[in-house]
């Protein structure tokens, strides 16, 4: 049976060993300084580069605002996503199933392809602007391309699926006559949802935070694509280190840290409510 | 809460409303004879005719197809290796392997994206289309994997005993019994993987060569010069009813797995 599973596992670790976690590995190795300008490994460990991250006020500004885009999309994507999944649990009786697809449909579409979609809404001359502006609802074409809001709005409009669908499978669980003895004991509609919906469906509430917390926090494509240099968030400054300014060791403790950020998020959260929930 | 539903009614389709209408302007907007991206005159094929005459475009497509393919293979072979191993047997670090298995999902795309290329330029890898497609596996394994494995927990041994009892060997039993009988999750994790590498941008971005580009690298590229344009509009719907395709295909064998 040994041989059975080591024969089974050796292939999939040994690549996932190799060509996921040994670059995490080097990207390690460059943060602790210990691998120097001719690509040599030194054995001189300093923590040198991370206290030019954490003491960089510039650094740190731009992981804030990169956490406040991301809460502002998360909360955005609950106010928006639980009314509708909500509705489509609770009120649609038939054609669920149908309901359903039909929000999915728009997230068949790849996730750069929506992107490009919404520029093309959010664009100065776009078909939008040009109705708002010839029905007088507006005077001058929404110049929202390139600020902050463009690329919450667009954060939101990739990753509301992840907020909707965990919503969603957890409201369908939920025991409805909870709700009527609820009703029958006196409790109006309003204490009902306060008191006996809401806390029932914080399991689903946090799945959907997590699952659009942290694509948008690590975000790249979005930043660069709806935000202008005053828009960028953690992803564009690790790419500017290594890209830009070929600065390896900074970029790489940069990593490390957002890294080490993320995967706490996780572990906090799995501690709490388990795996479930997480691998859609 | 009765009074509230029309309320709910009319959110719901305002927020349909909203996830639909920048697709269906950018479809639109793609068959506009003028080059303007805000008023529709005239029907026509223009821009379509522009993009099929572009040779870059077949070729991107032509490298989609083909990464996305050994991709799939791969990752699917990888993948059904684990999600077996951790379904059927249980040893010591099984939860530990079970996390390491989940943490290529969970780590942001350009991290792990920038990391594997400081891997390659660290070990002098010359970047191509290998090295994409090593990039597209390192994460698509685990995708398949999670999918194999939730499919595979309910799977029913008994046949296999069975086949071993009537005097077939262990890769008779594999190949006769185990694999057909896994046909509809290995189709829907690999139409997943499929789909997960035809549609990655970031990682082929920052582990592909001079000159091999995807069909996401061409509309990046593009989109990130010159914005919005209706050749990048008929691009993009071009695009979009590919990946359209393989998700009705995904849906199907769903479906067919819940049968």
């Amino acid at each position: 049976m040994v041989v059975k599973i080591s024969f089974l596992l050796t292939p999939p670790l040994l690549f996932l060993a190799i060509w996921f976690y040994a670059p995490f590995f080097i990207v390690g190795l460059y943060s602790f300084d210990m691998i120097n300008i001719n690509r040599q490994i030194v054995f001189t460990p300093s923590l040198v580069h991370y206290s030019r991250v954490l003491s960089w006020t510039g650094a740190m500004g731009i992981f804030l605002r990169s956490l406040y885009f991301a809460g502002v999309t998360v909360l955005l994507c609950l106010l928006i996503g639980y009314p509708v999944a909500y509705y489509i649990s609770f009120k649609i009786k038939k054609y669920k199933d149908l309901f359903i697809i039909l929000f999915i449909i728009p997230f068949w579409v790849s996730f750069l392809l929506r992107t490009y979609a919404m520029m093309s809404i959010l664009d100065e001359r776009s078909f939008l602007n040009t109705l708002l502006t010839s029905l007088g609802l507006i005077d001058s074409p929404i110049k929202i391309m390139y600020t902050d809001a463009a690329v919450i709005l667009v954060m939101v409009y990739d990753y509301l699926v992840m907020m909707v669908l965990p919503l969603y499978a957890n409201l369908e669980k939920l025991d409805k006559t909870l709700l009527e003895a609820a009703s029958t004991l006196g409790a109006g509609p309003v204490r009902t949802f306060l008191k006996v919906t809401l806390p029932l469906s914080m399991p689903g509430i946090l799945a959907g935070f997590l699952l659009v917390f942290i694509p948008t926090v690590g975000e790249f494509v979005i930043p660069e694509l709806v935000g202008g240099p005053n828009n960028y968030m953690v992803g564009n400054l690790i790419y500017e280190f290594f890209m830009g300014a070929r600065h390896w060791w900074i970029g790489s403790a940069l990593s490390m840290l957002f890294i080490a950020f993320i995967l706490s998020l996780v572990i906090a959260y799995v501690r709490k409510i388990g795996e479930r929930g997480l691998a859609f | 809460m009765k009074g509230t539903t029309p309320f709910l009614k009319i959110f719901t389709i305002l927020v349909f409303l909203f996830l639909y209408s920048p697709i269906i302007v950018m479809v639109v907007f793609s068959f506009n004879e003028s080059k303007s991206i805000g008023v529709f005159t005239n029907f026509s094929f223009r821009w379509y005719e522009k993009v099929i005459n572009n040779p870059e475009v077949w070729k991107a497509l032509f490298n989609s197809f083909w990464v996305g393919a050994v991709v799939t293979i791969v990752s699917l072979v990888l993948g059904l290796m684990m999600a077996m191993a951790v379904t059927r047997y249980s040893f010591s670090g099984k939860s530990i392997l079970e996390s390491l298995i989940l943490i290529p999902v969970i780590i942001p795309e350009i991290a792990e994206a920038l990391s594997l290329l400081i891997m390659y330029i660290f070990l002098n890898i010359p970047l191509g289309p290998v090295t994409v497609i090593i990039g597209h596996i390192a994460f698509d394994v685990s995708f398949v994997t999670i999918v194999m494995r939730a499919r595979m927990a309910g799977y029913d041994k008994s046949i296999e005993e069975a086949a071993r009892t009537l005097g077939a060997n262990e890769f008779q039993t594999f190949f006769r019994i185990t694999l057909p009988t896994l046909y509809p999750a290995i189709l829907a994790a690999g139409l997943l993987a499929f789909t997960l590498s035809f549609d990655d941008l970031i990682k082929t971005l920052f582990t592909t060569g001079p000159g091999f580009k995807t069909l996401p690298l061409i509309v990046w590229s593009s989109a990130a010069r010159g914005g919005v344009s209706p050749e990048l509009n008929s691009l993009s719907s071009f695009a979009l009813s590919i990946s359209f395709l393989f998700a009705v295909f995904r849906l199907r064998a769903e479906r067919r797995l819940e049968r």
